[in-house]
């Protein structure tokens, strides 16, 4: 059976919405590994923390920021290492800082919030340093401030038990911070 | 024929060690052997985790919250877990996550009822675990070093976990 080829129209509209769709999410997948990254919207993040019985200021400074959730499976058989500070961020400005554990450890502490919901909070963060094991996913959040321009992250995974093998290279383009409806 | 005792010998524990890496499920992991953190925790009704309650035992400790959805789907499995293997010897550690008393009693009578839960009310004892994400298990041996570490939820009821946790009692 022959296939027809699409009207220009529907063709036009395909590539939008895949253009629509690899904005705000992007997946990247090879034989070792599967990398996930989706950035999420201030309202369900608001709600998440809400629910969580984050007091209003707290939910405040989060809804300011670009949260990107990632997902990371190593669907090979050896180490995969993720190591935050091998990842980079930037946009048309430049490199943009991601705020990592530090930081925040310094901003709730400035702010007084409780011990618990700083712990709740650091357990919705992507850990800094981790080794996948082989068939290990693990996921969190990656926050970056919101500027409303695309970005690029590229991050590398070295692997092997001892970070010895080949890294892998993983680049996300075009990126961009999902807003409220 | 020393020679052939040898080799033999020599082979009987290289099959050892295959058949015991062999056993372990999926997910299951044997990070390199270290002591268990001290655990002070509380239950919902301020009883704390005493040592005499896992001391010279294997135990099970499980750090989870109400917000995760891998522990929402795994602690119904751990309950019935608990259910059988208490009674053969096994010491489970429930432990929530920061979170409240109201949190921890819904969750829990719709997930798991028959579970006590312990309290890290500020996150930190968890923390000293240094675990991978939550959930997280370990398995501590009667003389408090950690054996095994599990990879995210785990259906702790079905036939491999359960004769893995018999097979560690048995070992006691």
């Amino acid at each position: 059976m022959k296939l027809k080829p699409l009207p220009p129209f529907l063709l036009l509209a395909q590539l939008l919405f895949s253009q629509a769709i690899a904005d705000t999410r992007a997946t990247f997948e090879n034989e070792q590994i599967k990398v996930r990254v989706t950035t999420n919207a201030p309202q369900p993040i608001s709600a998440f923390y809400e629910g969580r019985g984050f007091q209003k200021n707290m939910i405040n400074v989060l809804k300011q920021q670009c949260f990107v959730s990632v997902f990371i499976r190593n669907k090979s058989d050896d180490f995969i290492w993720l190591d935050l500070s091998q990842w980079q961020f930037h946009h048309v400005d430049g490199k943009i800082k991601r705020l990592d554990r530090h930081y925040w450890k310094e901003r709730w502490k400035q702010m007084n919030i409780p011990m618990a919901h700083q712990s709740t909070f650091r357990w919705t963060l992507l850990p800094e340093e981790l080794d996948f094991y082989p068939k290990e996913k693990e996921g969190g959040n990656i926050i970056l401030p919101r500027s409303g321009k695309p970005f690029n992250i590229m991050a590398r995974f070295d692997t092997g038990k001892n970070r010895s093998g080949k890294p892998i290279l993983v680049r996300f383009e075009n990126i961009t911070c999902k807003v409220d409806k | 024929m020393k020679r052939l005792n040898t080799i033999l010998f020599i082979f009987y524990l290289f099959s050892l060690v295959s058949v015991q890496a062999g056993e372990l499920p999926a997910g299951i992991i044997k990070p390199k052997p270290f002591p268990a953190p001290e655990l002070h925790v509380s239950d919902i009704d301020g009883i704390p985790l005493e040592k005499s309650e896992y001391q010279g035992k294997w135990l099970f400790i499980h750090f989870w919250a109400s917000w995760c959805g891998p522990c929402r789907r795994e602690v119904p499995a751990i309950e019935k877990m608990w259910s059988e293997m208490k009674k053969e010897g096994l010491a489970l550690a429930f432990i929530n996550t920061a979170e409240d008393e109201d949190t921890i009693f819904s969750f829990l009578s719709v997930y798991g009822p028959g579970l006590r839960a312990f309290m890290d009310k500020d996150g930190l004892a968890t923390e000293q675990w240094k675990p991978r994400g939550l959930p997280a298990t370990y398995l501590v041996d009667p003389d408090g070093i950690v054996r095994y570490q599990a990879l995210g939820g785990r259906d702790w009821h079905s036939p491999a976990y359960l004769k893995f946790l018999r097979n560690l009692v048995k070992s006691q």
